[in-house]
């Protein structure tokens, strides 16, 4: 398993150069922005200093997928470029929906880690889906349809913050907006009982964050983010044992860090459930 | 567009061919029934079982149309090396689930378009066990088959060489056998299947078998280990029937009706089907005479047809004068155990099917439940993954930013175990109505007691084998794969709505042929199966020739097999080898038509 041969890779800086540093690196000006929430940023583990926002987090420093779209087929090359260049435009949340799922999302995928040219869309793709009511096949019978979930979710989001914090949701500090989402992780939400008894609470945690997940993971920055090796044909793979980059891949440069301190999902703990049962995963495998 | 230069990707031409895969092109005008012609057959639904019936039928002379409600796909132009992009690929309209434990349709199990499942299916193609046809008589539980194993191995045989199956040379378990294509090399994730497996001193089999080349084979390349598997293979390489036998439908006269959604079948006065009804894809309703119409809409939308088909004399739906129609509908047990090690895996690489061990398939009174399970390699793309950790970790925020930054040090298993058939598990129609008015299937699941125990037993041996191959953490996603049963076949017309060749007990040229009639599924992967099973029955409906639209005075009796209805370079390649005797028809050379290859 661990017969590795030394190899040169001319894309990845130097083994001994670290994460950190290269991150540095490649932004020069290392003080922060004065607008930057400092408090928001994942920490180095090492220093216990805030790892400062980047163009690409992640332990593959020089890694591009796009970088190897001479290679992609035709038709895949649009789809992931349009991705990139042209998001989406707003349509179906108001402006105020928007604000406060922007913030929702801000903090179920948090980027602040990512500088501003490179933070990943997630609201559009979600609005986009919900505009055009694109579906995944189903719907549980003890939930609402896909749009009308999204909507009573923020409204019950935003009910919880004023009700437990006293203030909209989009007002709270980042740590009192993780206590609120964290409680409809945990299912135990304190407030807007109402909105629970029409949609089931893990069901709606599992909708919303699958729709992040989509968007975020769908984007050749969060592949180059965690070393995945995106579209793959007509080219194909052709190092398959013992993680083996490709040459175009890079070798992992890990370095130790977490979210904020205050964040409340720095911690693995399983979604809380209200039937005993876990909601099964939707993703085909096998 | 900025042109760039385009590194080995191939343009489609302007000509109008249709491309499957880089090589593979239909360029012969597909023939077209004038409006108000009768055809012989009517096949709803062109997917594992409809595209390998529409094939035989258009072979053997007959007028076939196959109807499938989703595109017949240009590969090159309609695939992406995608996972967001690949969602038009899935049966995305509504569907209501419940039950204890509701099951997730969609991108998890059902597919569109021509090709249908097979499409997006993984590829794994073992063999069901002979057991699998006796679980009533050996177990006292769910359902025996009107037929054996041993009827349905020649189909497995000519299917694997018309897939063609890739795999080991010795497959050990069911009916020990071999495969006609070699093995494919492995994958990180099937290096730690096998490693796993070793040390607790499992018997394990690596490189298939699989739907998925290891040469080339005809016009379809081999495989080039993208891993790209369930968002449809753009290679060509992943067997599905749109590459495998829709081509040659085709060439054979058959008419493919795209974009068509057959929205009920059509009952005459004498207690037979005359056609189907559907809404062609501008939206107008239309009629479609046929003398035998075949459903092959899978689980789901084979009930569903049937159902929104009720008419005065068949006021529960066709073919359910027994009330089964809908019931006894299964799903595997599919859990992903997952495994995070100190190296790095890269399980994107390679087909995610690729290695598995079928060990605890069979019956061990030891563990405390009837049947068993396997153990498969599976390989999650990003946003699956992603979806997986927030389940098995309850990962969100900054923890499921840091655990998927760790993607690369992750391979996943897929547990595939056997649910037993209960009745209470079943489709039926929902009040609520899709974009063309028809009532939609509302599903209800629940585990049983056998399925519970056989679960929890089979996911901690899953996390045992992750732990001996290394992993340092193992955590599990509860989840569920596959879809059988719905429409189940046997002797009784009381208990079953089909007999073992799909003719409905009701209607005697009405037929389902797909997963939807198997009585019990095993722990084995049902694409290889359902194909047999298409194969089978067009045997038999080729034997019977004019008869057919006539109930018989017996049922059951074994057509002969067809082997000059092969797909073209089929015929003499690849001889499995056999290792048992059997009871079964020995095939050897003498038993091939050799030179069928037109």
């Amino acid at each position: 398993m661990s017969l590795r041969a030394p190899r040169h890779n001319p894309v990845a800086p130097p083994i001994e150069t670290t994460a950190r540093e290269s991150i540095q690196r490649a932004a020069p000006d290392a003080a922060l922005p004065s607008t930057e929430p400092r408090g928001c940023l994942p920490m180095d583990l090492r220093t216990g200093e805030p790892l400062a926002p980047t163009a690409q987090p992640g332990y593959y420093p020089g890694f591009s997928t796009l970088a190897q779209q001479k290679f992609w087929d035709e038709a895949t090359r649009k789809v992931v470029l349009k991705r990139v260049s042209d998001p989406p435009p707003l349509r179906f949340f108001s402006p105020d929906e928007a604000r406060l799922m922007q913030a929702v999302i801000d903090r179920v995928l948090p980027q602040d880690d990512r500088d501003d040219e490179h933070k990943i869309p997630i609201l559009n793709v979600i609005d986009d889906r919900l505009y055009h009511n694109r579906i995944d096949g189903y719907r549980y019978e003890d939930m609402p349809p896909d749009r009308e979930a999204h909507r009573l979710g923020l409204r019950a989001i935003d009910t919880i913050a004023r009700k437990v914090h006293g203030q909209p949701f989009v007002d709270l500090s980042p740590s009192e907006q993780d206590l609120v989402l964290k409680s409809i992780h945990d299912c135990q939400p304190q407030a807007a009982h109402d909105i629970w008894q029409r949609m089931d609470c893990q069901r709606y945690w599992m909708l919303l964050m699958q729709d992040c997940i989509e968007g975020y993971y769908a984007h050749p920055w969060a592949w180059d983010e965690i070393g995945f090796g995106g579209p793959a044909y007509p080219r194909g793979y052709m190092r398959l044992e013992h993680g083996l980059p490709e040459p175009w891949e890079v070798e992992e440069q890990r370095y130790e860090w977490s979210g904020p301190q205050w964040s409340a999902s720095n911690e693995y703990h399983p979604i809380g459930t209200e039937h005993g049962t876990t909601t099964p995963g939707q993703e085909g495998t096998h | 567009m900025k042109k760039s230069p385009l590194f080995g990707a191939f343009r489609a031409p302007r000509n109008g061919a249709h491309h499957l895969g880089p090589l593979q092109k239909i360029e012969t005008p597909m023939r077209r029934y004038a409006p108000g012609e009768e055809v012989d057959y009517v096949v709803v639904g062109v997917g594992s079982a409809g595209g390998v019936l529409v094939q035989r039928l258009a072979r053997a002379g007959f007028r076939v149309i196959g109807f499938d409600a989703g595109p017949f796909w240009d590969t090159e132009r309609d695939w992406v090396s995608d996972e967001a992009g690949s969602y038009n690929l899935y049966w995305n309209d509504l569907r209501i689930t419940g039950g204890q434990d509701p099951l997730a349709f969609g991108a998890n199990n059902s597919g569109k378009g021509v090709g249908g499942g097979s499409v997006h299916w993984a590829g794994f193609t073992p063999r069901f066990h002979p057991s699998d046809f006796r679980v009533y008589s050996e177990d006292g539980v769910g359902a025996d088959w009107p037929i054996s194993y041993w009827d349905l191995r020649p189909y497995y045989d000519l299917m694997e060489r018309e897939i063609p199956v890739a795999g080991p040379a010795n497959y050990p378990w069911g009916d020990p056998h071999g495969y006609p294509y070699g093995p494919h090399p492995l994958g990180g994730v099937g290096d730690a299947l096998v490693r796993g497996c070793t040390n607790l001193g499992i018997r394990v089999v690596a490189g298939g078998p699989v739907a998925i080349t290891s040469g080339s084979h005809a016009d379809r390349p081999h495989c080039i280990y993208r891993g790209f598997c369930i968002q449809g293979c753009k290679v060509g390489a992943k067997q599905s029937t749109l590459i495998s036998h829709v081509p040659d439908a085709i060439r054979h006269g058959a008419e493919i009706r795209d974009r068509c959604m057959v929205s009920r079948i059509n009952m005459g006065k004498d207690g037979r089907v005359t056609g189907v009804t559907y809404f062609d894809p501008d939206g107008n309703e239309r009629e479609q005479r046929a003398k035998v119409v075949i459903v092959s809409a899978y689980s789901i939308e084979t009930p569903r047809l049937l159902l929104n088909s009720a008419c005065a004399g068949f006021e529960q739906g066709l073919a359910n004068s027994s009330g089964i129609v809908g019931k006894y509908l299964m799903a595997q047990a599919g859990n992903v155990i997952l495994g995070r090690f100190a190296e790095p895996v890269r399980m994107y690489k390679a087909p995610p099917a690729h290695a598995l061990t079928e060990e605890f398939y069979e019956t061990d009174p030891a563990r405390g439940f009837a049947r068993g399970f396997a153990i498969q390699t599976v390989g999650p793309l990003p946003i699956a993954f992603g979806k997986q950790m927030m389940v098995a970790k309850g990962a969100w925020g900054w923890g499921l930013r840091k655990v998927m930054m760790d993607y690369n040090h992750w391979a996943a298993f897929g547990f595939l175990g056997e649910i037993l058939p209960w009745a209470d598990n079943r489709v039926e129609l929902a009040d609520e109505t899709d974009q063309y008015g028809l009532r939609v299937a509302k599903i209800t699941f629940s585990l049983h007691e056998n399925d519970q125990k056989l679960i929890a037993w089979g996911v901690n041996k899953t996390m045992d084998v992750m732990r001996a191959a290394g992993a340092e953490e193992v955590v599990q996603e509860p989840r569920y794969a596959h879809l059988i049963g719905g429409a189940r076949m046997g002797d009784d017309p009381r208990t079953s709505v089909v007999d073992s060749f799909g003719r409905t007990h009701d209607i005697p040229n009405l037929f389902l042929c797909d997963g939807s009639i198997f009585p019990t599924q095993g722990s084995a992967n049902p694409g290889l199966t359902i194909q047999a099973l298409a194969a089978r029955t067009a045997d038999y409906l080729i034997a019977e020739g004019e008869a057919v639209t006539r109930r018989p005075a017996q049922v059951n009796v074994a057509p002969p097999i067809r082997y000059d209805l092969s797909p073209p370079g089929v015929s003499g390649r690849g001889m499995p080898r056999i290792k048992s005797s059997g009871h079964g028809v020995k095939i050897g050379l003498g038993g091939l038509a050799i030179g069928n290859d037109d």
